[in-house]
């Protein structure tokens, strides 16, 4: 029998749930039912990042404490996590850490903005014992927009006390949240409500099939950090919803010489370092997509499996050749990512299938990779276009060439023509870097909104072409980068 | 008062903290008094309200039309919805609910559209209905299920959509005739234009703009018998509860309106919009509270926003740079029935000495939502143009940009030879021109560049008017030195509760944390419009005289015969250390001092009308209208702040990314009373000004006139990562005629010309001039890439 009410942590007590309305959102649970309004709500589709609490969970091994945005998680997905809220850092009357050093550093001026801000900097105090400098500050803050202050006190205040070991209640308190977090996972399925209108967790991969062929139609939930937004923002009476949050063995990560295995439920918090190990890229790549909230909650196969086509991994994972594994019922199958998109926001999925994992086969010592996002916003914005390109080079000369882009179709997609005028010519040669960018208007016919016009599409898109090949051909980073030269990401690791 | 401050270090290490004063009197870099409460999440905003403990919700259903009328409303599948309570259309409601008059129209609305009053259309995204059920979902749902049928007619968007209506804009003073403020003019500008050896004649334009506060526009409204409690973000409580009576045909003290923390306003919180009247009115016929909370999409048009306008410039001037002609002409978007205009001729006709000047402003009506003031209303527009017109005409010239306004500075306003109280203009320039290194710029465009990056260094003037408006507050003192403050002015974020506090302190002579103070609230003594940031001028200096009449009553009570202080000149006692001490260094304890004037406490009520205001002006704050005071509306001087902008921009030679690592902002303005507070905020428009040049725009689908990035994932503001490098300098600058505390506003002068500056630092980066903002990634895209 499944359980039929969710259990989370909060304020060192079990809370369980059994009624709520499956669309319920966190924030709104919060806010409206609880009447605990410190949480604000700013736009309620993850962009601003008023309502971010943390959660803790165990990560591998370890008691992790992560921000997510509560607007666009659902109040189901919280089993089995402790939930920490503005309200809760304050210890018998005396200011966390956090809370005071923004005090002190003139962090708020309205304020409205500063109870996500102090729970994305107590995420960031939690990670603490480690450099932290301007630029890991601002990628703790990317999902925290605030309107006043012009953001420099807060990172005044985050580079006080952000870089000290955690010293606080929530850290004295770890060995026995870790524990209490374990007694919460019980590996039993969750199902609150009815045949009608449910939210179901299920604990496996067998009763989630099966529950998948019950009810084909309903919807799949990962991290919700898209599913969040049809609910809040496109109005969606969604009814039945099935979270593969709690299904053991989704989010498992493999990482061999050979082969990366990324699990769906993986996130993109999660994935982002084995993914920065195949290239340093790929690294700044992640490190740039979406906000910490985003990546704490979004998950490898929803990107995928959404389909968008200004999705970031897509087409960095076609150029790296991944392979899908799907299942539907008994039936497992596999398929290049790249022949999964099949049209607009049109997937190769089966009804009542679900994707399982990724496998990205490692590059060899004469691959040559560069990513490249190109975006109007420097964080958190959606790209205007994007660029993957791996070469294979042998003696000088291209032997393999995959180039895919994002923003400039309606999926994701290989250019073709640009791959074949780079086959067999030489890295070093200026006239085939030209001729490559020419190739890519025989591609694309990409879009034109107030992103970006059609025009410059194109002609970023053959820019990042000659970039790419003149980076691989030996001109340093620094000099065609702004930021996060790739040099300097190789010798940190 | 702090002074120049250093360049903000990059890297690893914060700058060294301040260190607050435990007194924190006038001056103190003090920590905002209501850090605890933000940072805890206790500090309650208007959408933290929910009027009870068993209130509905309400869900708004806005037009899919711009333009026509609403033919049927078939709302069947919606009240079948369990929860579903009440749902208001045109139908229900009707003349119940007043249009009211708008703020320009001497009235309080930012809107005159009343959105239920009739079938009638008037923008996309009007309201159509409010749907009110027992749950947040159930009214959201029943939103969904409405089902409107439109006659629906062609709507005309925007400058050049066919249909749109051009007309002369002219403001009516007090008496009805036109007062002409739009329309500076001195001289024979057309002739002096003609004869002018170096000339520019060029045309500008700045986008559609929205405040996006991070608060959404919340409304939660309950009944207490014929008694309306209304907990809404405001700007403007006491115009609010007036607005709202006039709409509701109540009288005003029946109606109290709570504002104690705002979640951003940036003027959206203003003018009273037309979703308060409709929750009241919901409200009332359910007998229960309602919470309204609206979408960030409707928001986009439930209120007001920043208007595009277009502009003219011609300037001319002599081989050495000296302005002979400046004529500038102003085109403005408002909506079908208002007449909203900003009009920024008034500021942009007064930065340069010139003997012959002429501007004109005209608005343009369409099909929109009615435009409203956010935040430098005239000046971000009009400053765009005329800097960047300056900008062009230095190179045409062959003038350092620097130079050329140094040639044209002026201690008098060249329309009536009016005197500035005081102008800082050049020191500014000096000193940000000095922190920013601009003698190491290269004047020729396209000249300067790092690896892919070309640089480009641009600067251009600001200007804010110094206003002041009437005020009163009520000022508590008890025997253990409790002070407690009550004004009905607003905190919209800049600190006012930091700085009244301060004032207290300081004229009281007790610790800052002595001091309590209360704001946002229709039950306290007035206070006007947190706009025109005109907020620590008109509320501190009220404060100040309740303070000062709180210290002639203990004065007087201590120096009687026989009392503690007997025998010294109460005009020479001063309140200090929670004590009051005479010339002679006699001291009296505050308890003794209380207890001598025979009350338990000494309480003072104090008005201020300032300088140029009405004898009326008071009265008027009490209905809910805020005079201000000051700018170029004075008969006998002109007040202004001023400031220097210079900012850096890099634009990727391969991809046209365009990044402003750079910023360095001198400003001049008056007494400054919080140095953090005052940094705060002039920082924060230092970003909204690189963001008003490269990231914010309201786009609009001309077919439809809708707005089709309404959101915050769309509709960009910077983040964190997009700011390299800030620098805010304070210029200090003593003028006690624009009040006694010597206060000018600086919380719109930081924006202001920061767009110029950008587009001025694109020119120099690229040598392509852009004379229309945003600033786009295609802008650059032809640039000619300088090898
Ligand atoms: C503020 C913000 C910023 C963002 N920034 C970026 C960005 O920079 N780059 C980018 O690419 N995206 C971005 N996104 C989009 C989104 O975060 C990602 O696409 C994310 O990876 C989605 O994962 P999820 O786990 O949250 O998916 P969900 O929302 O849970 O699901 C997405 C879709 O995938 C389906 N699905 C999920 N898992 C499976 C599965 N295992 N099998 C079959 N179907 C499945 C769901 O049914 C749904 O249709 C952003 C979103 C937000 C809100
Ligand atoms: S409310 Fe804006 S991110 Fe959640
Ligand atoms: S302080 Fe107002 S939004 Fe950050």
């Amino acid at each position: 029998m499944a359980r039929k009410g969710i259990r989370f942590l909060r304020r060192g007590r079990v809370v369980e749930v059994a009624d709520f309305a499956p669309r319920t959102t966190l924030l709104d649970w919060l806010r409206i039912d609880q009447r605990a309004t410190g949480t604000k709500e700013g736009c309620a589709e993850g962009d601003c990042g008023a309502c971010t609490v943390v959660l803790g969970r165990e990560r591998e091994g370890r008691l992790v404490y992560e921000p997510v945005n509560a607007c666009i998680m659902l109040l189901g997905q919280m089993d089995g996590a402790e939930l920490i809220t503005v309200e809760d850092l304050a210890q018998a009357g005396a200011l966390h850490p956090v809370q005071a050093a923004l005090v002190a550093r003139h962090g708020s001026q309205c304020g409205f903005c500063t109870p996500g801000i102090v729970m994305s900097l107590f995420a960031l105090y939690q990670e603490g014992g480690r450099p932290v400098t301007r630029e890991t500050v601002c990628d703790a803050l990317a999902g925290n927009l605030c309107r006043c202050t012009g953001y420099r006190p807060i990172i005044d205040a985050a580079l006080d006390v952000c870089a000290e070991p955690p010293a606080d209640a929530f850290e004295s308190r770890n060995e026995a949240t870790l524990a209490a977090l374990r007694r919460l996972d019980d590996g039993e399925d969750v199902f609150v409500g009815e045949g009608h209108a449910f939210f179901a967790a299920p604990a496996n991969e067998e009763t989630l099939a099966k529950l998948l062929s019950d009810h084909p139609e309903a919807t799949l939930l990962a991290g919700a950090t898209d599913v969040g937004l049809w609910v809040t923002k496109g109005l969606a009476p969604l009814r039945k919803f099935i979270s593969l949050g709690r299904v053991k063995g989704l989010e498992e990560i493999h990482d061999s010489p050979e082969v990366l295995a990324l699990g769906a439920m993986s996130t993109h918090a999660r994935a982002m370092g084995p993914l920065a190990g195949i290239d340093p890229d790929l690294g700044e790549l992640m490190r740039r997509f979406g906000s910490a909230q985003v990546r704490a909650s979004g998950t490898v196969g929803g990107n995928i499996a959404n389909g968008s086509p200004i999705g970031d991994l897509a087409p960095a994972l076609i150029t790296l050749g991944a392979i899908l594994e799907l299942r539907q019922g008994n039936d497992r199958r596999t398929l290049p990512i790249e022949n999964f998109f099949l049209g607009y926001r049109k997937q190769d999925r089966r009804r009542g299938e679900f994707l399982r994992s990724v496998l990205i086969p490692k590059p060899g010592p004469n691959d040559h990779i560069r990513i490249f996002k190109v975006t109007k916003r420097f964080d958190e914005d959606i790209s205007a276009v994007m660029m993957a390109m791996r070469l294979t080079i042998k003696d000088g000369r291209i032997v393999t060439a995959r180039v895919a882009f994002g923003g400039m179709a309606a999926i994701p997609k290989r250019a073709l023509a640009v791959e074949k005028a780079l086959l067999e010519s030489r890295i070093q040669e200026g006239t085939a870097w030209a001729a490559a960018g020419e190739a890519l208007g025989q591609d694309f016919t990409p879009l034109d909104d107030h992103r970006a016009s059609a025009a410059y599409r194109l002609q970023v898109g053959k820019n990042l072409i000659v970039k790419a090949l003149a980076e691989i051909a030996g001109a340093p980073s620094d000099a065609t980068r702004i930021i996060g030269h790739r040099e300097a990401a190789h010798a940190a690791e | 008062m702090a002074n120049a401050q250093g360049p903000e270090t990059t890297g690893t290490v914060a700058p060294p903290l301040p260190t607050p004063r435990k007194t924190g009197g006038i001056g103190a870099a003090t920590p905002r008094v209501d850090g605890r409460a933000k940072v805890t999440g206790a500090a309650r905003y208007g959408s933290d309200f929910f009027g009870g403990p068993d209130p509905a919700y309400a869900f708004l259903a806005t037009s899919a039309i711009a333009r026509g009328r609403i033919t049927e409303i078939d709302d069947s599948d919606a009240r079948a919805l369990p929860g579903v309570i009440d749902i208001l259309t045109h139908r229900n409601v009707g003349d119940r609910v007043k249009p009211g008059k708008t703020f320009s129209d001497k009235g309080y609305m930012g809107t005159s559209i009343a959105p239920l009053a009739s079938d009638r259309v008037w923008h996309d995204g009007q309201i159509v209905a409010v749907v009110v059920a027992d749950s947040y979902e159930a009214a959201r749902d029943a939103a969904r299920r409405l089902r409107v049928s439109y006659a629906d007619e062609t709507p005309s968007a925007s400058f050049d959509s066919p249909g749109t209506e051009t007309v002369s804009a002219e403001s009516k003073s007090k008496e009805g005739e036109k007062a002409g403020q739009e329309k500076p003019k001195v001289g024979d500008a057309p002739r002096a234009f003609e004869a002018a050896p170096v000339k520019i004649d060029q045309h500008y334009e700045t986008p559609t703009q929205h405040h996006n506060p991070i608060e959404l526009f919340t409304t939660t409204c309950a009944w207490d018998g014929d008694q309306l409690t209304v907990w809404e973000s405001s700007q403007n409580v006491y115009g609010y509860q007036n607005g709202l009576a006039e709409q509701l045909g109540l009288e005003p003290s029946q109606i109290r309106v709570v504002s104690p923390f705002i979640g951003g306003a940036f003027g959206s919180r203003g003018s009273l919009t037309q979703r308060t009247a409709l929750i009241a009115l919901a409200s009332k016929r359910i007998g229960r509270p309602v919470v309204l909370e609206a979408t960030r999409q409707q928001g986009f048009t439930i209120a007001t926003y920043r208007a595009e306008t277009r502009h003219r410039i011609r300037l001319g001037a002599d081989q050495s740079g000296k302005l002979t002609a400046l004529i500038h002409e102003g085109w403005e978007v408002t909506s079908r029935k208002d007449e909203y205009k900003v009009a920024g001729t008034d500021a942009s006709t007064r930065l340069y000495a010139c003997p012959n000047i002429d501007s004109d402003v005209s608005i343009v009506h369409a099909d929109r939502n009615t435009p409203g003031f956010m935040r430098s209303p005239p000046e971000v527009p009009y400053l765009f143009a005329l800097e960047s017109a300056m900008d062009e005409l230095a190179y045409a010239a062959k003038i350092d940009p620097v130079e050329l306004r140094r040639i044209n500075d002026t201690d008098r306003e060249p329309i009536k030879g009016l005197p500035y109280t005081s102008r800082s203009l050049m020191k500014c320039f000096d000193t940000a021109g000095q922190a920013f290194g601009w003698s190491r710029r290269s004047a020729q465009p396209g000249s300067m560049r790092d690896g892919d990056w070309m640089i480009g260094w641009g600067c251009a003037s600001t200007m804010y008017p110094t206003q002041v408006g009437p005020a009163a507050a009520r000022v508590t003192l008890r025997p253990d030195g409790a002070v407690r403050v009550q004004t009905a002015a607003h905190d919209i974020g800049t600190g006012a509760y930091t700085v009244i506090a301060q004032t207290a302190a300081d004229r009281l002579g007790v610790p800052l944390d002595k001091v309590h103070v209360e704001l946002g609230d229709t039950a306290l003594p007035p206070a006007p419009v947190a706009g025109g940031s005109n907020t620590t001028a008109s509320v501190c200096n009220v404060v100040a005289k309740a303070c000062d009449e709180i210290r002639r009553k203990l004065a007087a009570a201590v120096t009687v015969s026989g009392g503690p202080l007997d025998g010294a000149d109460p005009g020479r006692i001063t309140l200090i250390n929670a004590s009051v001490m005479d010339d002679q260094g006699r001291m009296a304890s505050l308890k003794d001092a209380v207890a001598k004037t025979g009350h338990g406490a000494v309480e003072a009520y104090a008005e201020n009308i300032p300088h140029g205001a009405p004898p009326t002006a008071m009265q008027n704050l009490y209905k809910g209208q805020s005079a201000l005071a000051g700018g170029a509306k004075l008969k006998d001087r002109i007040q202004f702040a001023f400031g220097a902008q210079f900012v850096e921009v890099r634009i990727n030679a391969r991809t046209r990314e365009i990044r402003a690592p750079r910023i360095v902002g001198a400003y001049a303005g008056g007494t400054i009373v919080n140095p953090l507070t005052a940094k705060s905020q002039l920082m924060g428009g230092q970003i909204w000004g690189v963001s008003s040049a490269l990231h914010e725009a309201t786009e609009i689908d001309r077919r439809f006139a809708r707005y089709y990035n309404d959101d915050l994932a769309e509709y960009l503001i910077p983040v964190n990562a997009d700011i390299t490098e800030v620098q805010t300098i304070f210029v200090p600058e003593e003028d006690h005629q624009v009040n006694e505390l010597g206060i000018k506003g600086l919380g719109e002068l930081g924006n202001v010309g920061l767009n110029a500056a950008v587009a001025n630092a694109v020119f120099h980066a690229t040598g392509v001039r852009i004379r229309k903002l945003p600033i786009r990634i295609e802008s650059v895209l032809d640039a000619p890439v300088p090898t």
